[in-house]
């Protein structure tokens, strides 16, 4: 290709009539084992980038992305949870020197320096040495904060059992469900379940939906008398027969939303 | 000479590695997100929502009337109900007809005697599309193609009717 | 054929120099995985792009089928996972893919903090790396609410409720991100929305171009 003088032009336009070579620039020249990016590093590149694609696209089909339950405001049993990376920032403001007449340190001044000092790294760790050993104040506030936030996420998600929350929120259609009021066991849960439950098996200020859970008749008739989690023992009194057919009527509901 | 061929062959190579494994990634990405997208294309028609009693078969003539009922649609995850209209007449034999109103033109709403001008045919206000009572489009006015007929079935006395279908 | 047809571009608007710019640069040995292992951490910015690429494209399709709206995000989203063909899969890569692309990023910037390559003359690369961090906190922040079910309406409760205590503009903050006051609900979620699929995708597009353009014109940072 030509500069200045005796460049050739296509018609009168600025495109350059001398076509610009397609082989790679030769790099054999370059200290160590330097190669082109385009085709040699690239393959590499996308050679990994396979592997993690089926990797992911492996994970993604055996976990489906789940899904709650319609989101119910009025629903305040529910325990809030931010997505796991802002765990951290979530446990954080439960400590008594970052909450309360604190919340400024909590929400602003720590969260501000971090991110901050993040933004601002290079003029702050701004020596001439690149080794971590030659900038150990840098390196272990980093470590420092990557401590504290891992061990902040863990302290939240340590005690919630998410497959509890999962189980307590199932998605379902609310419109589907048709309560029969006529069932044999509808008269016993009315009064001894919907004042927590619902009176619609969906959920109410202190329990959770009723509606696609997998227990057996017995099983359910077995956590009305003697609770489960949160639920205290005690809550249905009355006959065999009225604990059969309350077990029944919250089956057959949940046939019926699926 | 012999080394420089060999160079370019490599090169090659690897520019056909490079479009299989791109074409692999891409594949990977994009099938399951295509399939996605063109599902409405491949569903099977869910059209046939049953029949709908709309009339009793007494009160059956041989003017055409107009017919209202409302249908339960599902569209994707909105249901609603849905206004249908027919004209329902019975014809020279006896047998009960009932045309779907919309215009095979551009789709505006054809009444019977819609037009003071035209009398004993179905008329079109959009574009002065005319039918005879049959139903069949009289040429030279721009409907294309005779009117849509219901599917339809006596029951009890009643006219069922379901969806419209272009005649064969 | 197709040699031709490129030919035939080619000599009148001269694509040639345009795509050798983007390919022809060296890669230096100490971050060839071929040579040496451990220069796998040399991956992790790629594989973050590549799964970028992989939101933006399964998040165009969900949008064929999501609607922003109270009263049908829940059941759209609930059709398309549950009577959609790979529908499931689809809405399962954006999902994961959300928080693979924290994990890749934050593994990515580890790499580039421990090894000291943002120190002169990278600096203004690494700001708009962190930035761009920002961008996807805000993203997974945004696309959290989208489903509208229990887990989103009270994640994004609590995050507003965040958002006040911020000193003197706190609940004009929440205002500005709400749509009401007091509410989380229908103006919530289509701000949310908009946020999502237009305001911070086009941020993250700005800031990746730069980002890409400074690499190529700064190259990479030396062997340790």
């Amino acid at each position: 290709m030509k500069k200045g003088k005796g460049m050739r032009f296509v018609g009168d336009s600025r495109i350059n009539a001398d076509k610009t070579s397609q082989v790679p620039k030769d790099y054999s020249e370059y200290p160590g084992r330097t190669e082109a990016f385009w085709p040699n590093f690239l393959l590499k590149e996308w050679l990994v980038g396979s592997v993690f694609l089926v990797g992911f696209l492996c994970a993604t089909i055996a976990s489906p992305a789940p899904l709650q339950g319609l989101a119910d405001p009025s629903d305040a049993g529910y325990i809030p949870l931010p997505d796991w990376y802002f765990l951290f920032l979530y446990q954080l403001l439960k400590y008594p020197f970052a909450s309360g007449d604190f919340i400024i340190l909590g929400m602003i001044v720590l969260p501000g320096l971090a991110f901050g000092a993040l933004f601002l790294a290079p003029f702050l760790d701004n020596g001439p040495g690149r080794r971590p050993p030659q900038r150990p104040i840098a390196v272990g506030m980093m470590l420092l904060a990557l401590i504290s936030a891992i061990w902040l996420t863990y302290e939240a998600a340590g005690p919630v059992d998410f497959k509890q929350i999962a189980e307590d929120n199932p998605p379902v259609l609310q419109a589907d469900i048709e309560i029969d009021t006529e069932h044999p066991g509808y008269e016993a849960y009315e009064s001894s379940c919907l004042s927590c439950h619902g009176d619609s098996l969906d959920g109410g200020a202190a329990g959770p939906s009723l509606i696609g859970i997998e227990h057996t008749e017995e099983e359910i008739a077995d956590i009305a008398v003697n609770g489960t989690g949160d639920m205290p023992p005690g809550m249905f009194e009355g006959s065999d027969e009225e604990l059969a057919d309350l077990a029944d009527f919250i089956l057959t509901v949940n046939e019926e939303a699926e | 000479m012999s080394d420089k061929k060999q160079q370019v062959s490599r090169r090659q190579f690897l520019n056909y590695s490079l479009t299989g494994l791109g074409g692999f990634m891409a594949a990977g990405m994009l099938v399951p997100m295509l399939r996605f997208a063109v599902d409405p294309v491949l569903q099977k028609s869910a059209s046939d929502g049953g029949l709908a009693s709309v009339i009793s078969v007494d009160d059956i003539t041989d003017t055409p009337q107009r017919v209202d009922w409302n249908v339960d649609q599902v569209d994707g995850w909105y249901e609603s109900e849905v206004n249908r209209t027919a004209w329902v007449f019975k014809d020279d034999n006896g047998d009960i007809q009932a045309f779907s109103p919309v215009c095979k033109h551009l789709g505006c709403f054809v009444s019977w005697e819609g037009s003071d001008k035209y009398q004993n045919e179905f008329f079109c206000p959009c574009h002065d599309g005319r039918y005879n009572k049959d139903g069949t489009n009289i040429p030279g006015t721009p409907p294309l193609a005779p009117l849509d007929v219901y599917e339809q079935e006596v029951k009890d006395g009643m006219l069922y009717l379901g969806e419209a279908k272009p005649r064969e | 054929m197709i040699q031709k047809l490129y030919d035939w571009i080619d000599d009148r608007i001269d694509v040639t120099p345009i795509w050798r710019d983007i390919a022809d640069h060296e890669v230096p040995e100490h971050v060839n995985p071929a040579y040496h292992f451990s220069a796998f951490v040399y991956c992790f910015g790629g594989l973050t792009f590549f799964v970028v690429v992989i939101q933006v494209l399964s998040g165009m399709f969900l949008t064929m089928y999501y609607v922003p709206d109270i009263e049908n995000a829940w059941k759209s989203v609930y059709y398309l996972q549950s009577q959609v063909a790979h529908g499931q899969i689809v809405r399962g890569m954006h999902h994961w893919g959300a928080s693979v692309t924290i994990v890749m990023l934050l593994l990515h910037t580890m790499r580039v903090f421990f090894q000291g390559a943002y120190k002169k003359p990278r600096e203004l690369n690494w700001m708009v790396g962190v930035l761009i961090f920002f961008v996807m906190l805000g993203l997974g922040f945004t696309g959290y609410l989208l489903p509208w079910d229990n887990k989103a309406y009270f994640a994004t409760q609590v995050g507003l409720e965040m958002a006040e205590q911020v000193p003197f503009i706190g609940v004009y903050l929440k205002t500005l991100l709400s749509g009401h006051p007091t509410i989380v609900g229908a103006q919530t979620l289509t701000r949310f929305f908009a946020i999502h699929v237009f305001f911070l995708p086009a941020a993250l597009f700005g800031l990746l171009a730069v980002h890409f353009i400074l690499i190529r014109r700064q190259g990479i940072a030396g062997p340790l």
